[in-house]
């Protein structure tokens, strides 16, 4: 009777046994660093908007501050996504005839709202507000990027809970004179390190991480 | 195989029931432990297994229920919000203990009559632990987060909280489970070997073949095995005492009356080796005959369980008898309540019950002629597990049920998914258990020829001249 | 396994309402400017972004998979205003002022709105039948508003009509009636103060002089009124000024909960509790336990039938023994321990002339109302604590005899148009009346309801009814101050207010609520500068200035033989059961049968929910062989029908208290079959007290779903109350329950922090009405569970409302205790959470982290308060879209398997610190205000900065009358309790 299994077949076996083990590394290992990369966290992502409205021609080349839209965002949770009749405040004179606005004037005139899609997202139970942070020295692009650099808007950082807290817990790097808010130019300075606490001080920056800052 | 009693010239007058009955040679041994493997499958070891089965649907489908409508569907309340589901974590882990002990401690002490009962055991231990692993994981209100309790480098930065016992059960359980099983994979190893070479048929052979990881009985292998065996036994002897150490800890952190008990460590370790030879016996009476394996598993060892249960079963006794001390000696009005609870209160019957199975009912073990009556042995057994789970459901859900302030006093009542997850978890066990009988050999081989060998050579020096000795086997 | 379908709100069998477009039928009809600006428009769907509405798409396993990265949660819309109205910052809440009526009288309330959507009432401190305290009904109407099974639009037999069709069919008919001056056209009207109406119904009978509005509220105050008329010659509203009196007595008047203005009541009987110095003494003789003999230091248990000769014991007393000789012709002795009872508390009045008041109840004969008029005139209370006014309704007279004499036109066929106003009258009208069989003699029914009821399915025709919220319109309070009704959103439905019913009449139905009441007004107040007026008006909530101010209270003499003569014709209290008709501290009249809040609010005394049940004492209980959950017979004059029985210690033996309210057949899911209709019992010649009851078990039973099932403490310290002369004895005692306690782990030393949040509880204040647990349901998105889970304790009340009872069985003391999350500075729930799902704040604060929490629930085992709730179940299933509305956006709202608690409603705190930061300033240490602070009537309940040594919770924890709950354990509880003060006459201990 011919032999159950062949001389190799012991590597074989310690091979499989290896293979099992390693698989069950390198998915768990794998999933860790997915959630850290720019697509698992939405990152970067191109999307397609109803209205095709360009940051970049408004902010650069009409010198529109974010806040003429974003009217809410010193003084409320949420920076405000501009109502339809802030587009005609100026599009009911220049422009309006073009066919890319098409949507914006009958949104208007049958009162229907424009769909936007959901850019930056934060879970529901996540309670951000921009009022405290643009009044203590957080910049719009700090956490929306050069926002005067993209066709359509994308995620620029990664929004999770860890960069939130990194942050919270040294918020000095990130600080900018208040009347740099709005400046997608603005670089931190060579000298940061000193200025990023003064202004810390200044402006009495407290930034908390119990879980109620956020979590209610 | 050859029953001849032995020769009255080696029968010690201490031992009058042998750990082995007569003196059979290696081939008669392996045919004899082997024959149940290779016998036809038997009518009623068919009808058991689907009464069984049906059994594990109910379970399956009350976990199901328990999954898509929440732990809503039990009938877990405020202010009992652990009841049946930690009880039978706590009861299945207890059971758990039998194992080991058996295995890895009295290897040490070198106790002969532990070989032919050890992988019994752990095998018994084994399923325990993996229907006492369930509880803890399903018992969560949202079960598909259980990975939170684990450190792992989380993009949110968060941690499990290690003041709490519950991350620390995470790691005594794992461990356990995967020392039991390793202990018990590589007791097996040689027999698997065994049945490689004797199968009956090639596909057979393959399986059997496959998991003997090529056994080859080498003197080298052998060396190697015994020491690998020995260092298991090393590591396996710790977690006896530390995993129901900790799970004992799920209740004494905290401030409950009837929780917060510094006892309660060694309380729970009696009781967990006490329930888990109670189990063994529940399963070992009837699985020996069936096997027709009397003669390997004796009286005596029946009657060395026995004494482990009334032993343990006294400390628990002492436990109860503590707990209560310290409750009229603490002058706690609310620790004092809640036992006098126990006695008065609305689930007095279960705490009677819970008395009389665990303290009265092993007191019959101090008579030598009971200890060794199957009937007697059988029947209390089954009331030493009875009363354990009970014990269990007295100090989780009838301590919650009562405690500090009044106006949240309420009654908890199971529904039919409670009682299927403890039943359905028993048959699960079950099938389990008859797979195992059914397809491993239930004794094993190569440790009871060892024993033969040494059996053979204390006889030889009572009788005054040298061992007859073979080979190795 | 208990059933997975909750019985809150099921789909409308109507099925979804149509999207409102509209404001008002009349503004769909474009006849008018519907003031635009004054309000939010609620038209425009709220940004999603802003809301947490979305938690629940299960959140748990979304976000496990985005981890798990099998696949992404799908993108989102951001839905922007087209215009955004006026006043509205979104993801900022704006309030509005207004007022709901209370039995025909406004009460003012302040309305919290996100994005146009209404989600929180509240008591509006400007107005004084509030001063911002919040009564049950108040807070738990705005559910009502988004009842998936309001009507919508005109139907006929079922069959929709459209509204401006209709309203010309009105007007050909109005035409028809007025041929013969509507002699055939009746109208039962809604009890109210409406100056509004007042007009209209002064147009409407100039049309039709030959007809007649009748008034109907079931639990209506007439014989208070008659009473009145009785010793002053006309009907007059007595108005109690709680704050001078020294000592209370009470005949049967449960003032402290659902009598006369009871938030401001609470709020002054509260005011002269908790100091040993200038506190005041209640004495209070009822059958029922209400929730005013909870408070009393003397509770008098006799049968209300013997409320009467107990009264005439204490005039006879004051006359014999005080030299009241005008009282003789009016008083009788009584013989034996009651009659002491009167000596003694007649000589404690006697003692405090001028300082006492003697109130009468709405159950009690005018005789008693009569003598209570006569005994405050002859002590000198009248003009100091209590005053008379001309009753603000509109119609005074709105109690059986009206009804009954309109009963009788129906059933002579006199009547051809019925147009009703008033709630459900076939369900609530006495049962000897038969009124659903009437109805069906009238031709022409025309019936105003918000939900489907009994009277709406009698009803040829029912027209939906606007919500408060909704509608147009103005109120007065019992003292005459007047608010204008202002609606916060465009009608959720097709519905119109009672004006625009009755408008239609005149033929002007078309105009709109808002212009009728605002015309109204304009008259009143005169053109010049009324628009800023108006203004103003809708801000405050009060109508004030421009010699609108309420009449001063009236002063008219005493006729002390026509008050003997009364107490003469009064009957005597007859022999057997007596059976005492109350109007449910919950569903009121049955109103509010359909709304789910207040069904599984806990009774403030015997702890029910989604039952009502006939309570008895106990001797009679025993002595009829029943005990609580025994199903009965009930029979009284020849009608009977099975209710439940609870027993109830201290209640009066041989009387029998049936709450009405319940039993409704037609009432939704919430209310429908739901307790027993005491109605069918009630009889219009004794609407309230009656004799000869009989009661037969059945030998079935019925469960009861009772929150506490343990009235006793055990005989451990939790609850505390002292006698004011004990209070120094037991210093030692309060001694032991506060301080530092040893503690082998070091302590934070929070006291270095900037705030220190923390709350203290009043037990001397409380009156245990409940208002707190549904401030913080409203507050917190609450759910609703349902009686079967209640039944399994599994009730998700934040803050629950313990009640203990000391003493007798038959005759208890008891005490209230609120008790919510303590927020232990030493948390045991913390050190077991094996995820850090339930932690410390740099503050203090215990946080409960709903989104971290995996469901061990070891929290709650550890809890020795057993604060915590647990989401057993998906207990927001059954939240319809429209329910979802109503939801907070600042509170997340849990998912199945989460635990949950009291939060300090820590989202108000943030708020607060958020503006406080960006001001630059510091939060001030009375700012933010818990909302069961904000609602408590008695301000029993105070939150606050513990650090900031002048604010208000600061002070009073450092009170002598502070103790820590369960101290001895050392979790050194936030939330601090000060001990109940009672003020019990010596001569009666």
């Amino acid at each position: 009777m011919s032999a159950l299994f062949s001389p190799r077949s012991d590597a074989l076996l310690k091979l499989v046994l290896g293979l099992l083990v390693g698989g069950a590394v390198a998915t768990i290992g794998g999933l860790l660093l997915y959630v850290r990369t720019p697509y698992g966290v939405s990152q970067a992502e191109q999307l397609v908007q109803p209205v095709q409205f360009d940051h970049r021609h408004h902010t650069q080349d009409d010198l529109i501050d974010c806040r003429y839209c974003h009217t809410t965002a010193e003084k409320a949770p949420s920076a405000g996504i501009p109502p339809t009749e802030t587009c005609l405040a100026c599009h009911a004179q220049v422009w309006n005839k073009s066919p890319l606005l098409d949507q914006v004037r009958a949104s208007w005139f049958t009162g229907k709202a424009i769909p936007w899609t959901r850019v930056h997202k934060l879970p529901d139970f996540v309670y951000f507000n921009h009022a405290i942070h643009v009044n203590k020295g957080i910049g719009c692009a700090t956490c929306h990027g050069r926002v005067d650099q993209m066709a359509s808007i994308e995620q620029a950082q990664p929004l999770s809970m860890g960069w939130c807290i990194t942050c919270h817990q040294d918020p000095a790097p990130n600080l900018r004179p208040l009347d740099q808010i709005t400046n997608m130019k603005w670089q931190p300075p060579a000298n940061q390190a000193e200025v990023g606490p003064k202004l810390a001080k200044q402006y009495d920056v407290r930034a908390r991480v119990s879980c109620t800052t956020c979590h209610r | 195989m050859s029953s001849k009693p032995a020769t009255a010239a080696v029968l010690d007058p201490l031992e009058p029931v042998p750990v082995l009955v007569g003196r059979p040679d290696d081939r008669a041994l392996t045919e004899a432990l082997l024959k149940p493997l290779y016998a036809p499958t038997t009518r009623g070891w068919k009808l058991l297994i689907t009464a069984l089965a049906a059994g594990t649907g109910f379970w399956l489908l009350s976990l199901a229920t328990t999954l898509v409508v929440g732990i809503g569907a039990w009938g877990n309340n405020i202010p009992v919000a652990w009841a049946f589901d930690i009880t039978n974590f706590v009861w299945w882990i207890g059971i758990g203990h039998a194992g080991t002990l058996i295995s890895a401690i009295l290897l040490l002490f070198q106790q002969k009559w532990r070989t032919s009962i050890n992988r019994f055991a752990e095998a018994m231990t084994l399923f325990a632990v993996a229907m006492a692993g369930i509880y803890p994981i399903i018992h969560l209100g949202r079960p598909w987060f259980f990975w939170w309790l684990m450190p792992y480098p989380a993009t949110t930065q968060l941690w499990p909280n290690f003041k709490s016992a519950l991350p620390w059960d995470v790691f005594a359980i794992s461990t356990y489970a995967t020392v039991s099983f390793l202990f018990w994979y590589i007791g097996l190893i040689p027999d698997l070997a065994t049945l490689r070479d004797t199968a009956p048929t090639r596909l057979k052979r393959t399986i059997y073949g496959l998991f003997a990881f090529g056994w080859r009985g080498s003197a080298r292998a052998w060396q190697h095995y015994r020491i690998g065996y020995l260092l298991m036994a090393g590591l396996g002897t710790p977690l006896v005492v530390s995993v129901h150490t900790i799970v004992s800890f799920d209740f004494a952190i905290s401030q409950l009356p009837g929780w917060h008990t510094t006892i309660f460590p060694p309380y729970f370790v009696a009781g967990a080796i006490f329930s888990g030879f109670a189990m063994v016996v529940t399963l070992m009476i009837p699985a020996r005959k069936i096997l027709g394996i009397e003669d390997v598993i004796t009286m005596k060892h029946l009657d060395n369980m026995a004494k482990v249960i009334l032993a343990t079963g006294m400390m628990v006794s002492y436990g109860y008898a503590m707990e209560h001390f310290m409750a009229w000696y603490g002058g706690n009005k609310y620790e004092a309540f809640a036992f006098i609870n126990r006695w008065t209160g609305p689930y007095a019957p279960v705490w009677y019950m819970q008395l009389f199975c665990n303290v009265l009912a092993p007191q019959v073990f101090w008579f030598p002629s009971l200890r060794r009556n199957l009937k007697v042995l059988f029947l209390v057994s089954i009331l030493v597990n009875i009363g354990m789970w009970a014990e269990r459901f007295i100090i989780i859900a009838v301590s919650l049920h009562r405690d500090f302030i009044p106006s949240s006093w309420a009654m908890y009542s199971p529904t039919w998914v409670d009682w299927g997850l403890l039943f359905g978890s028993m048959c699960t066990f079950g099938v389990l258990f008859l797979l195992f009988l059914r397809f491993l050999p239930v004794i094993p081989i190569a440790e009871v020829k060892e024993l033969r060998r040494e059996l053979d050579h204390l006889d030889a020096q009572a009788a005054g001249h040298g061992a007859t000795g073979e080979g190795t086997p | 396994m208990p059933s997975l379908g909750l019985p809150i709100f099921g789909q409308s069998p109507a099925g979804a309402p149509a999207s409102p477009r509209w404001r008002s039928l009349a503004e769909r009809d474009g006849t008018v400017d519907p003031a635009a600006g004054l309000y939010p428009d609620g038209e425009e769907p709220a940004p999603e972004g802003f809301s947490r509405r979305s938690f629940l798409q299960i959140l748990g396993a979304s976000t496990a998979l985005a981890t798990l990265a099998a696949c992404k949660p799908p993108r989102e819309q951001v839905v922007a205003y087209v215009k955004r109205p006026v006043g509205v910052t979104p993801s900022v809440a704006s309030h509005y002022a207004s007022a709901v009526s209370r039995g025909g009288y406004g009460v003012g309330v302040v309305v919290e709105s996100h994005e146009g959507r209404p989600t929180k009432m509240e008591g509006n401190p400007g107005h004084p039948a509030s001063l911002g305290g919040a009564g049950l009904h108040e807070l738990a109407t705005i559910l009502d508003l988004y009842d998936p099974n309001r009507l919508s639009g005109v139907r006929r037999h079922g069959q929709p009509v459209a509204w401006g069709a209709f309203l010309g069919e009105l007007s050909v008919m109005a035409g028809v009636l007025a041929q013969d001056g509507g002699a055939r056209l009746r109208v039962l009207a809604e009890p109210t103060s409406s100056p509004a109406e007042a007009d209209l119904r002064a147009r409407l009978l100039a049309r039709f002089p030959r007809a007649r509005i009748d008034s109907w509220g079931p639990i209506a105050d007439d014989a208070a009124r008659e009473g009145t008329r009785v010793a002053f010659g006309r009907p007059l509203d007595p108005e109690l000024r709680l704050v001078g009196a020294d000592v209370v007595l009470s005949l049967d008047a449960d003032f402290l909960a659902t009598e006369g203005d009871h938030l401001r009541h609470a709020r002054d009987f509260a005011s002269r509790r908790g100091q040993p110095t200038g506190i005041n003494r209640l004495y209070v003789a009822e059958a029922s336990f209400t929730v005013t003999g909870g408070a009393a230091d003397h509770r008098l248990r006799m049968r209300a039938s013997e409320v009467l000769g107990f009264g005439r014991a204490v005039a006879a007393a004051l006359a014999s023994g005080h030299g009241l000789t005008q009282l003789a012709g009016l008083g009788a002795p009584l013989a034996g321990p009651r009659g002491r009872q009167a000596t003694v508390v007649a000589a404690d009045l006697a003692r405090v002339r001028g300082r006492g008041l003697v109130v009468a109840g709405r159950r009690q004969p005018a005789a008693v109302h009569a003598l209570a008029a006569a005994l405050n005139e002859a002590l000198g209370n009248a003009g100091a604590t209590v005053v008379y006014r001309e009753s603000a309704l509109l119609d005074p007279a709105s109690g059986p005899d009206r009804l009954a004499a309109l009963a009788a036109e129906l059933r002579a066929g006199q009547v051809d148009t019925l147009v009703i106003t008033a709630w459900n009258p076939v369900y609530t009208a006495p049962a000897d009346l038969d009124l659903g069989a009437l109805l069906a003699r009238v031709p022409n029914v025309i019936y105003l309801a918000a939900t489907d009821d009994e009277t709406a399915r009698a009803a040829g025709v029912v027209v939906a009814a606007a919500h408060p919220l909704e509608s147009w319109g103005d109120l007065r309070g019992r003292d005459g101050t007047a608010s204008i009704v202002q609606p916060l959103l465009s009608p959720l439905v097709e519905c119109v207010t009672g004006l625009d019913l009755l408008a239609a009449f005149v033929d002007q139905g078309h105009l709109g609520a808002w212009r009728l009441v605002r015309e109204g007004w304009k008259a009143r107040a005169g053109e010049a500068g009324f628009d800023r007026a108006w203004s103003e008006w809708l801000a405050s909530g009060v109508v004030t200035g421009r010699s609108l101010a309420p009449a001063a209270p009236v002063k008219a003499g005493l006729d002390l033989a026509r008050v003997s003569a009364a107490l003469r014709a009064a009957p005597a209290p007859g022999a057997g059961l007596e059976a005492v008709f109350a109007p449910d501290d919950k569903t009121l009249d049955g109103r509010y049968a359909g709304n789910a809040w207040l069904q599984e609010l806990p009774h403030p005394v015997s702890k029910l929910t989604w039952d009502n049940a006939a309570s008895l004492s106990p001797a009679t209980a025993a002595r009829l062989g029943v005990k609580t959950g025994s199903q009965v017979t009930l029979t009284l004059r020849g009608r009977s029908l099975t209710a439940a029985v609870l027993v109830q210690p201290g209640h009066a033996d041989d009387s029998v208290t049936l709450p009405l309210g319940y039993g409704r057949s037609v009432a939704g899911p919430a209310g429908a079959a739901v307790g027993f209709n005491a109605y069918a019992l009630r009889a219009a010649a004794a609407p309230w007290i009656d004799g000869g009851l009989e009661l037969k078990a059945t030998g079935k039973s019925h469960d009861l779903a009772q929150t506490q099932e343990h009235f006793s403490m055990e005989g451990r310290s939790i609850a505390l109350a002292f006698d004011v002369d004990k209070l120094e004895a037991a210093a030692h005692e309060l001694e032991e329950q506060r301080g530092p306690q040893p503690s082998l782990l070091p302590l934070v030393d929070y006291g270095k922090e900037e705030y220190r949040w923390g709350m203290s509880i009043d037990l001397s204040k409380c009156i245990g009405c409940g208002a707190c647990t549904l401030a913080c349901q409203a507050e917190n998105n609450i759910p609703v569970v349902g009686k079967e889970q209640v039944l399994n304790s599994r009730e998700m009340h934040w803050l629950r409302v313990d009640r203990y009872y000391q003493g007798s069985e038959a005759d208890p003391e008891t005490v209230s205790q609120p008790l919510a999350c303590v927020h232990c500075e030493q948390a045991p729930c913390e050190y077991v959470c094996p995820v850090n799902a339930t932690v410390h704040s740099d503050e203090g604060l215990n946080e409960m982290v709903y989104n971290r929490c995996v469901g061990t629930r070891y929290c709650s085992n550890n809890c020795a308060y057993k604060v915590r709730r647990f989401n057993y179940l998906d207990y927001h299933k059954a939240v319809t879209p429209q329910l979802k509305m109503l939801q907070n956006p600042d509170v997340t709202v849990r998912a199945t398997g989460v635990m949950e608690k009291c939060s300090y409603c820590v989202h108000r705190i943030e708020h607060a610190r958020i503006d406080a930061r960006v001001a630059g300033v510091k939060i001030g240490g009375d700012t933010v205000v818990s909302a069961c602070q904000q609602a408590c009537p008695a301000q029993a309940i105070v939150f606050g900065n513990l650090n900031d040594p002048t604010s208000r919770v600061a002070r009073a924890q450092q009170g002598e009358r502070r103790y820590d709950l369960l101290h001895e354990l050392g979790t050194r509880p936030r939330t601090a309790y000060l001990a109940r003060l009672k003020n019990p006459n010596p001569e009666l201990a």
